[in-house]
């Protein structure tokens, strides 16, 4: 997968996907380039997960602004 | 990318199932290019995921002004930008310190294993700090043109410039890139 490339990011330590394994757990050191600003960046994006906490708060705003809202005065008289 | 998400059990189409199913849907198909755009410029993982959250409660409650627009990516690239810089501005009248490496990968999420931190160290906070020391405007170009689903004209539309203008700083935000990224080794 390398590249002839414009942007080395140095090596770095890399573990393998199978990380519960003893073979694995010797990580090897990998380099990375890129072609372009564009592909490191879209490299980067593609390591960036999404942290699922923004759905579910997400979810918790949507069901608080949906609830129906009570005059003021019903609370006291409910 | 969208469609394979959908198909496969990403994490952002498990966790979109606890959402309305127009939201989700965009959620499932943008969350990732809107998180990442506000992770870089904010250069804050927390503020990213506040500003993710928000674009999207903007976009349920707008979503008939996206029904008139051509692309959804665009239409939720435009309310990112707006609350970005929003957010990027009301921060520094406060705070005049830009984020440094440090303090990026202290944000890091709990869950990272020392090896993703590493490598988020050594790339993201590299990223990072370049990108912490662009002007904002090359900043932004870089960040939209770098999704491949964002043609020039629509990163020109969503800066108010034309494609030729685009090109013209994407030359120069490219040439500073890289000499501040040397210089992060």
């Amino acid at each position: 997968m390398k590249q002839d490339n414009k942007f080395s990011t140095g090596r770095h330590r890399e573990q393998a996907a199978e990380s519960q394994t003893a073979e694995s757990q010797s990580a090897h050191t990998v380099a990375r380039e890129f072609q372009s600003v564009e592909d490191l960046l879209r490299h980067d994006a593609a390591q960036t997960a999404v942290p699922p906490e923004i759905a579910r708060r997400l979810s918790q705003s949507i069901a608080q602004s949906a609830a129906p809202r009570r005059s003021w005065w019903r609370r006291f008289t409910d | 990318m969208n469609q394979s998400c959908a198909q496969t059990q990403c994490p952002e189409a498990a966790e979109t199932q606890l959402l309305p199913a127009e939201l989700g849907a965009l959620y499932t198909a943008h969350s990732r290019a809107i998180y990442y755009l506000a992770l870089r410029f904010l250069g804050d993982s927390q503020k990213a995921e506040d500003a993710t959250h928000d674009v999207f409660l903007k976009a349920l409650r707008h979503l008939n002004q996206f029904r008139r627009e051509a692309s959804a990516r665009t239409w939720l690239y435009r309310i990112a930008i707006n609350h970005c810089k929003n957010v990027r501005a009301a921060w520094h009248d406060r705070h005049v310190l830009p984020s440094s490496q440090d303090e990026f990968i202290e944000r890091l999420p709990g869950g990272d294993s020392p090896l993703r931190i590493l490598e988020t160290k050594e790339l993201g906070g590299r990223i990072q700090q370049t990108l912490d020391g662009l002007k904002a405007e090359y900043r932004l170009l870089l960040l939209l043109v770098s999704d491949q689903e964002l043609s020039y004209e629509q990163a020109g539309a969503l800066t108010g410039q034309t494609a030729d203008a685009v090109r013209g700083k994407l030359f120069r935000a490219r040439k500073a890139f890289a000499e501040l990224f040397k210089k992060t080794e």
